[in-house]
């Protein structure tokens, strides 16, 4: 780990299991389950973020309950980086919902401070009420607003109250769930340009999870893609846009529509994705790749390096700078 | 000038609390044209899905029309008795909802769901009925249409789901078709089948579409005119290409301003629009959008902008932004 690695996931694996019978237990019998986290290698540096993008089931919620610490990984590592102490850095979340996030029976105050008096980072009731107030403004919020409850607020000023809160433990790093996918666009691009100014201020190191890409490419420095559990794909964000070198990564940028209304063509991925309890074999791609050879259905690509510090997981060296680079007869038979 | 098919005027639905009557739909007036389709946009909170509803009259109480009218190829819905509703609802108008899951029945098979609606409404039965149900399931892009017949919603995929949902609102040969955020739920690889299904099967029935979604993308993609709704009111009403390259309504902008697109050249900062929808019953006295209003001033907040009428375009501002600026 150099000085600059803030976090490291060394072959990180997941493994759902179902419960086992008693009978299966005393035989030891492997009864398998849902990987649902695959061999992923990662590095976050410090004061960088990371974002990690993928479709509902690649995984990307659990790899970041795992760097949470929520769940213990299956097999791999998770390191961060210790302090002089031998302290790990502290570690906050924000949550997709922020209706089922807050409690509906604690006031604004009492939620904010929780962190503040569980690290007693603030001693004294008046200490803990000025950084509680301190908190408020920095998230656009009102210090009059400590008395009022949740249910007082709207989705986007909820989502407020819950960075206010992981702010109140001082965090190194933040680890944030998809905090804008439940909010609407007017709200979600306050919200978006409040975590920018307060990631710039407050030099915070953080994990961005969402499905959005466009979202990510504003707020991460780097972008990992998910497919199936796997990291398929990882680069600096803009790199990635501009030339992505995995093919699952050029047809999710294609895949959104975007707002241009002189081309109309619509981009879908061939296939469905595939159930994540049984991923295919060799590539886990290789079902919906329009470039899929003998090769991909055998063997599991390696890891290969990126020049530009990034890395994915493909066969082939292609290039994919353009939407053109798909080509046009294996959209035609996606229907 | 063609006469639309579906023409809805001053629709106003109202909820009553407590005798204080709050009203969610505020005089909304807009047409569907033979075989276009109109794009409903807003946020949430802003009536698109009550509109939805409101027009095939499956408002959840306390929700209720109290005044407008709903015209479908010269015949007034609002009118109607339930029971002549009834066979409008599935049969002249098909409605395709969000939620793939809730609005399959999960203990009946899939072709029985089918069969029933097309037995309802094409007074079919039996054999032939089942015949246009496996057509239909083969039509939008099941494979084995027998195996998927007899199968159950809990058996198939959340897009798989979805297609279904979209033969049981074609099977009757509607002549509108009402899509409340029929890609919502679904991932972005899968929202774009469902999108190109929608497409295909528009093309070939030519039946009219009014396609509700928060989504800009999806509209920029589907509509061919936009009504954008905000605080029960509409905004804007306007084809596509003026929409998004000249849009009116200071609102309008700012919605597509907010939206973060992944072709944007390393733009770095969004353009916010300051504040947040008002709820139910908070609407603000003159123009509901004035608070959040860069251009606002004394006129916006004494009285309610009307909707004006501009060439293709129709919008609800007295301080309409110049073309330049777009």
């Amino acid at each position: 780990m150099s000085a600059q690695d803030f976090l490291t996931l060394n072959h990180v694996s997941k493994v759902y299991r179902r419960n086992q019978s008693l009978l299966e237990r005393l035989k030891k019998t492997d009864t398998g389950g849902t990987k649902a986290v695959s061999d992923v290698s990662l590095t976050v540096r410090h004061g960088e973020t990371v974002g990690l993008v993928g479709e509902s089931g690649c995984g990307k919620s659990t790899l970041a309950r795992l760097v949470s610490g929520l769940m213990e990984p299956t097999s791999g590592e998770i390191a961060f980086r210790k302090d002089g102490a031998g302290r790990t850095p502290r570690l906050q979340m924000i949550f997709q919902d922020p209706y089922s996030s807050l409690n509906g029976r604690w006031t604004i105050e009492d939620i904010i401070a929780e962190p503040i008096r569980v690290h007693k980072l603030r001693r004294g009731r008046a200490a803990i009420r000025a950084r509680v107030d301190e908190l408020l403004t920095q998230v656009g919020l009102s210090p009059a607003d400590a008395e009022k409850y949740p249910q007082e607020f709207s989705g986007g000023q909820r989502q407020r109250i819950c960075i206010a809160r992981a702010l109140a433990g001082e965090p190194e790093f933040l680890i944030l769930d998809e905090p804008t996918s439940a909010l609407d666009v007017s709200v979600q691009a306050q919200i978006l340009n409040l975590l920018r100014d307060l990631q710039k201020n407050l030099a915070l190191t953080s994990l961005f999870i969402t499905h959005n890409l466009s979202v990510v490419r504003i707020m991460a420095d780097r972008i990992g893609v998910m497919y199936l559990g796997e990291l398929v794909e990882e680069a600096p964000s803009e790199e990635l846009f501009l030339r992505p070198r995995h093919p699952y990564t050029r047809l999710l940028i294609d895949a959104a529509p975007d707002m241009d209304t002189s081309d109309r063509s619509l981009h879908p991925i061939a296939g469905e994705l595939p159930n994540p309890a049984f991923p295919p074999s060799g590539c886990r791609f290789h079902t919906r790749c329009p470039f899929a050879k003998d090769i991909c259905r055998s063997t599991a690509p390696p890891q290969k390096a990126a020049g530009t510090g990034g890395m994915f997981r493909c066969h082939f060296d292609l290039e994919l700078s353009n939407a053109q680079a798909i080509p046009p007869a294996s959209k035609a038979r996606t229907a | 000038m063609t006469t639309p098919l579906l023409d809805v005027r001053d629709l106003t639905v109202t909820i009553n609390r407590d005798g204080h009557l709050i009203t969610a739909l505020d005089k909304v007036s807009f047409s569907v044209n033979p075989g276009e389709v109109l794009g409903i946009v807003g946020e949430s909170g802003a009536g698109k899905s009550i509109t939805g509803a409101a027009i095939i009259d499956l408002l959840v109480p306390p929700l209720k029309r109290t005044g407008g009218t709903i015209t479908l190829a010269g015949e007034r819905l609002d009118r109607l008795s339930p029971k002549a509703m009834r066979s409008v609802r599935g049969g002249r108008i098909g409605f395709i909802f969000q939620d793939p899951m809730t609005s399959l029945n999960p203990v009946i098979s899939i072709g029985r769901q089918l069969c029933d609606t097309i037995e309802a409404h094409l007074k079919i039965g039996g054999d032939k009925a089942k015949r246009k149900a496996l057509e239909w399931i083969e039509r939008v892009g099941l494979p084995n249409p027998e195996v998927q017949f007899r199968r159950y919603p809990h058996q198939l995929s959340g897009g798989m789901r979805q297609r279904i949902v979209i033969a049981l609102a074609l099977c009757a040969n509607p002549a509108l078709v009402i899509a409340d955020e029929p890609t919502t739920a679904l991932d972005v690889s899968v929202q774009a089948h469902i999108l190109q299904l929608m497409r295909d099967l528009h093309r070939e029935s030519r039946a009219s579409m009014m396609l509700i979604t928060h989504d800009l993308g999806v509209i920029a993609k589907m509509a061919d005119r936009v009504a954008v709704l905000y605080a029960g009111r509409v905004a804007e009403i306007s084809t596509v290409g003026e929409l998004f390259n000249a849009p009116k309504h200071p609102y309008t902008r700012g919605l597509i301003r907010a939206t973060p697109m992944p072709s944007a050249d390393s733009e770095v900062r969004l353009d916010q629009i300051p504040g947040a929808m008002p709820g139910l019953g908070a609407v603000p006295p003159g123009c509901a959008f004035n608070p959040r209003c860069f251009k606002a001033e004394g006129d916006c907040r004494a009285a309610i902008p009307p909707l004006t009428t501009e060439e293709s375009t129709a919008f609800s501002c007295f301080h309409p932004l110049e073309r330049e600026i777009a």
